[in-house]
Order: C-alpha cells, then structure tokens, then sequence
C-alpha cells in the first residue's frame, strides 16, 4: 500500500464481505423453497427472502465498487485521498441504509417494484451517498492533477450511475410507463455503466499484474466502452418486449442485444490476450485468476447465455421462465461479484499484516470452489427453465404442475449453490484471518509494481 | 488505429446510440396511450397497483412475464379466472391449493375487500394492455398438457401454422357439431381447459368434467337440484349460461350461492356455438 489513505478500503471491503455472506443465506433458502413444503410460509415467505437476497447483491456490490475505487484511485493519481474522514462518513451512512432496508423488508417495507424496492428515504441516501462518493474522488483527481483514462471511464461510470439512479425516483401511474423507466435504472446500469466500472477495474488490474502497456491498454478500454454503449444503450429494448410498448423495439432489441457478447467478448480477448503477450509475471497469480475469471465468466453468462434467449421468436417462449434466471445468476457473479473480488485479492495483501501475495491454498479452493457452484447453478437454473418452457409453454401443461415435474433440477440447485456456498464461506474466512494494516508501507513504495520478468 | 481515433469511437457511437434511443423514447410517449389503454386506468386501477406493489406480489409472481418466477404469471388471470372465484381465492388461498400436494402455497395476505377489488380492477387492466401478443399460447396455473398444443394457440388459425394444414383436418362448418364443441372447449376465452380437465378425478379450478354426462342425470333427478333443466343437455347449457343454478358442492368452486365460474359466456357466445358446446360435452359419459 503506498498512500495511507488507501486503507479505507479495507472496512468497505470487509461490509462487502459480510454483506455477500449474507446474501448467501437468503439465496440458499430461496431455492430450499423451490423444493417445498415450506415450514417458514408465514414466517419468511419467498418474496421477502428473494427480495433481500437481490438487494443485498445490489448493496455489497456497490459497496465492493466504491471500495475499489478508494483503492484504486490513489494509486493510478499517486496521492492520497481527499478526506478519509468523508470516506467513513459515506460508509457508515451506507451500511446503515443497507442493514436497515434489509431489516425493512422483513416486515414488508418495501416498494414492491422489482430490485428498486428500497423505500424512498433509502432512495435519498443512496443519492447522498453517491454524491459524498463522487466529490470525495473528483476533489482527490483534481488534488493531484493527474487524471488518466482508466480513472476517467471509471469516474464517467460511476457519474452515469449517479445519473441514472434519478428515473427510479419518480412515481409514473401507468405501470408500463414505470417498466419503461425502471430498465433506464437497471438495465443502463448493468448492461452499461456498470460495464464501464468493470471495464476500468479490469484495466487497471490487468497493467497492475501482466505490466501491459498503458497506452494500448487504454486504447481498447476506448473500443470496449464503444461496444458496450452501441449495444448496451439500444439493446434496453430486450427489456421492453412484451410489457405495453410499440412493437418497433421487439426487433431493435434483437439486432443490438445480439451485439452485446462482441463487447464482452472483446474484454475477454483484451485480459487473455494482456496477460499472454507481456511476459511479465506478477506474484499475485491468484487475482489474476479472478481477474481473467471474471472476464471469461462474463462473456459465457452475460453474453451466451444471454445471447441464448435474446432474440424475440425465442423470449417469447422463454420470457418470465427459469431461463431468465440461468441467465441473471451467471451474468451478475462473471461480470460484478467476480471483477470486485478479484480487486480484494489484488488489494488485499497490501492491506492486510502477513499475508503472502502469491495467495494461500484457502484461496484458490474458494475460487474454483465458487467458480465450479456457480457454474452448475448455472447449468440447474438451465435445465430447469428448458424444462418449464416446454412443458408450460409449449405444452400447455399448467405451471404448478410443470414445476413439480422439474423438482430434480432444484435438487441440483441446491447441491451447486452449497458448493458455492461453501467457496464464498472459505474467502470470506481467508478475508478476515488477517489483521489490517493501516500505515503505508514503505517496502512496497521500492518495489512497487512489484512485476517480474517471466523468462 | 490511434488513441484519438479509439476515443472518437468511444464517444460517438455512444453518443449516437443514446440520441436514437431517446428518440424512440419520445415516439413510446406518443403510443403508450393507446397501447395501454390509458383512458381506462381509473382511480380503482391505481389503488390496485398500489396494492400490487404494497404487497410485494413481484417477488413471486410475473406480471407481463417480468418478476419472480415462483409463482405463475398473472398478466392474463382474469380472463382465465372470473371476479368471484379471483376474490375468493384472494381471501384464502388454502381453499384452494394444497401445499403437501405442489409443495408451495401463497400465504393469506390478509387484503381488505377493497383491496382485493381494486387489485383485481388492476390485473383487468394488465389483461387488456397491447402487448406484441404474449403469452403466444395461454400460460395455466394448473392442469396436463392439452393433447395438441397448436389449437391453443388463439393468435392464428390453425391452417397458418406451418406444418399442421398439411397432417391435420382443420374444423369447418362442415364438421361434426361435437367436433367444433371440443375445437370451442379449448379456444374461447376464457377457455373451459384453464380450469376444468376431462380427466377422471383430475379437479382443478373447477371440477373435472369426465363422467359430466352420467353426473348431470343424476343431478337433475336428485331432491337438491334447483334448476330448470330437464336433460342433459339441458343442464350442461344451464351449467356454461347460468353457472349459478346449480352449484358443486365445495367451498372452491362457490361462496354465498355463487358460482366462481366466469359469468358471460351466454354473451360472450353465439347460440350456436352453445349448441357445440354442450354437444362436445354431452358425450363425456
């Protein structure tokens, strides 16, 4: 760690991690549910535990996010943070909105309107949150006076998602109007600026631990950011077929979100590509497996696997079936859970006391442990939905019991998301063995970046 | 290609990409009115919604295939269920499904029956919203797979279908009255298979309709029965123009000597297609 400041994310990471283990929980109970009876009906019925297991991969994400960003940003500005203070202002501010929308929604308070469901003093810290953010990184660039690309896509990134938050603030009486304007939230989020934030991330790292050049990196972060928006921005229209709106988007969504997977495809050329070519070798190989992990992982469930059911003569089988959910667990865990991991294990021995940089055991068995859970969800949620979509849609065969023909498949859930459970209880574990460390280190200021010739 | 020439790229296309979209967002404006039917979202359809989202419905059901995938969709219930059986349901719906036997169950939710009125106002409103034509074939709650999917699917005739004009007869005037009933007893809306197999024991919604021959002769001689009619043909006609006359015993199929059968269909349907219909019927002995 060179500048002390970069500690602060540290506490961020540590919420994200607690957050993330508790996003497990209520994950594994929902799909207990899939299976049935379910002794909790009155108690915790699934609506409360989906909708707290979606928020909280909302909320420690982002927590992940701003953490990294705390990270990163003093080293790519060398300098230290513009106030710590504000830092763990914002932190606290937001641990406190997350922990009491969580708890919120155990008693039903909520809007009900899916992955927007924190109430609107929840919606306005959020906001003010993102604000302290975004002063507290713009002042720290502008401290320093040294802005580079990478920090640059970062920031319009995480400025967009500021911006974008603003339609889900609105009340619109038409609920297809409200369909319409709560994807401009949540599909330009994930399938734009949050693509951006992972694309910086990804470049970032990939400097940091293949020593690739700069310059060409941050030339295809411009072309990747381009083919993000191309199809991130017109392939919202996937979200609008069959919700009310004119049938124009049906084939605007088709063309454009079968353009997507170019972009992710593109980002896992760019990481393989980085760390094959520059014959320099980093000690920390494990972040560099989340790293192209994350890359790799984005490409098959974001974009195959949404590619998979895209285009209109097929969603409109697939539309509203377990498919959709195969799709949503593999996208969301390749592109977001994988590449703010993939920062923790990158930051973490410099922000930790006596952890060896090349990773332990503990960490590569939760990295394939989660990789492979996450995996056969994957393939469970799949063969699932292939099976409701034919028996209920195009059979005919009623949906309660097209879900009981299909029971095996939960089975199989259940079995992959314990083995992912248990990878994600094992980095947990290995995150918090160590003690933090809260002073720059003056060794890694010598050796920083600590990269080696390969042969 | 240049560093410059990567961020002209970057900027353009996606800047070009937004202005595209936000123009389309305008002519969505200009449309959704009539798409939606906008003029019919009446203060009861606001509260509805207001219901829908107090109650987090989302997090188990889809409603325009958009939520949950716990629970079945719900964009065209009501004209698969009519208004009286949707309220009962609403009250309790452990009268109606039983949890040992598909292993969920939706909890009571507890709504008022203003609540429960305007929500289902909501869900009407949802039915009849323009949307590109999905579901393509009517999603069920519950029930076995009809024998050949294609007559389903009410979006077209079937000789547009491909591959089925060539194997299959289509139904025409010519045909069989029995056969046209069956054609009717999947295809009108609501269709009779949303709720009513013709597999013996099978009960869904409604009661199966195996046997319903041999049943309606013993109904129409016993002490209990109210109605007017006189056969059996007679009493199946009864049965789809005036569900109420003679109710089957069960607190899931009436309450307060009203049938949850959708009401309409003497309306909704010409008297000819009722003959048809009660023809195909009459022969499930």
């Amino acid at each position: 760690m060179r500048y002390k400041s970069q500690s602060v994310a540290y506490w961020y990471f540590a919420v994200a991690m607690v957050l993330f283990g508790l996003q497990l929980v209520f994950g594994l109970l929902s799909a207990a549910k899939y299976l049935g009876p379910d002794p909790l009906l009155y108690i915790l019925p699934f609506d409360v535990t989906k909708v707290i297991h979606t928020n909280l991969l909302i909320v420690w994400v982002l927590t992940g996010f701003m953490g990294a960003t705390y990270w990163m940003i003093p080293d790519e500005s060398r300098t230290e943070l513009h106030s710590v203070k504000l830092a763990y202002i914002q932190l606290i501010l937001w641990t406190l909105m997350g922990v009491s929308a969580i708890i919120g929604y155990l008693f039903r308070y909520g809007t009900g309107n899916k992955l927007l469901e924190q109430p609107l003093p929840h919606k306005i810290v959020i906001v003010i949150c993102m604000l302290i953010f975004l002063y507290n990184i713009g002042m720290t660039i502008k401290k320093s006076g040294r802005f580079t690309t990478t920090e640059g896509v970062l920031l319009i990134g995480l400025v967009s998602s500021a911006v974008l938050f603003f339609p889900a603030l609105l009340y619109y009486e038409n609920y297809t109007v409200s369909i319409f304007y709560r994807w401009w939230t949540i599909h330009l989020w994930v399938e734009g600026v949050w693509m951006m934030i992972m694309g910086a991330f990804l470049a970032y790292l990939l400097i940091r631990l293949s020593g690739a050049d700069r310059e060409v990196m941050e030339k295809w972060l411009y072309v990747i950011v381009g083919l993000v928006f191309i199809a991130g921005i017109l392939g919202t229209a996937h979200h609008y077929y069959w919700v009310g709106v004119p049938q124009y988007w049906l084939p605007i969504g088709g063309f454009f979100s079968a353009l997507e997977p170019a972009a992710l495809a593109g980002m896992a050329i760019y990481a393989y590509s980085a760390m094959r070519r520059s014959g320099l070798a980093h000690p920390n190989s494990l972040a560099l497996h989340w790293t192209v992990g994350s890359a790799i992982f984005a490409l098959f469930g974001a974009g195959l696997l949404g590619l998979a059911h895209t285009f209109p003569a097929v969603n409109k089988w697939t539309h509203g079936t377990l498919i959709t959910a195969m799709h949503g667990h593999a996208a969301f865990y390749g592109a977001y859970a994988m590449i703010v991991l993939a920062m923790i294990v990158y930051a973490l021995p410099k922000l930790t006391h006596g952890r060896s940089e090349e990773g332990s055991t503990l960490g590569y068995w939760a990295f394939w442990l989660q990789v492979s859970g996450m995996f056969g969800m994957t393939l469970s949620f799949a063969t699932a939905g292939l099976g409701q979509v034919y028996l209920e849609r195009i059979m005919g065969m009623g949906y309660l019991d097209a879900q009981l023909k299909i029971q095996v498949h939960f089975l199989m859930l259940i079995a992959t998301g314990s083995l992912f459970a248990l990878g994600v209880a094992l980095f947990i574990y290995d995150f918090f063995r160590y003690r933090p460390r809260f002073e720059a280190s003056e060794e890694a200021i010598e050796t920083e970046p600590t990269v080696t010739r390969k042969r | 290609m240049t560093n410059r020439q990567a961020r002209i790229f970057a900027v353009a296309s996606t800047l070009i990409a937004a202005l595209i979209f936000l123009v389309l967002t305008l002519d969505s404006h200009r449309q959704f009115g009539e798409l939606t039917n906008a003029e019919n979202i009446t203060p009861e359809v606001t509260r509805g919604k207001d219901v829908w989202h107090k109650y987090n419905c989302i997090n188990c059901h889809t409603l325009f295939g958009e939520g949950a995938y716990y629970a079945p969709d719900l964009t065209k219930i009501t004209q698969h269920r009519g208004e009286a059986y949707l309220k009962a349901y609403m009250r309790d719906p452990s009268q109606f499904y039983d949890e040992q036997k598909h292993r969920r169950l939706m909890p009571t939710q507890d709504l008022s029956e203003q609540e429960i009125s305007d929500l289902i106002k909501f869900l009407d409103w949802v039915a009849n919203v323009d949307n590109q034509g999905w579901p393509p074939r009517p999603i069920m709650v519950t029930g076995a797979a009809v024998s050949s999917a294609f007559v389903a699917d009410t979006t077209r005739d079937i000789e547009d279908i491909p591959g089925v004009a060539d194997d299959t007869t289509p139904v025409t005037e010519a045909d069989d009255p029995r056969a046209k009933g069956e054609y009717l007893y999947r295809t009108i809306s609501p269709a009779c298979t949303a709720c009513h197999s013709t597999h013996p024991g099978a009960d869904m919604a409604g009661p199966t309709l195996a046997g319903l021959a041999t049943r309606a002769q013993a109904i129409i001689t016993s002490a209990d029965y109210q109605g007017e009619a006189e056969d059996v043909e007679g009493y199946i006609r009864e049965s789809i123009v005036a569900p109420s006359a003679y109710l089957v015993p069960g607190s899931m199929y009436s309450a307060g000597g009203t049938s949850f059968m959708p009401q309409g269909y003497d309306e909704s349907l010409t008297q000819e297609q009722i003959d048809q219909l009660v023809a195909y019927l009459a022969t499930l002995k």
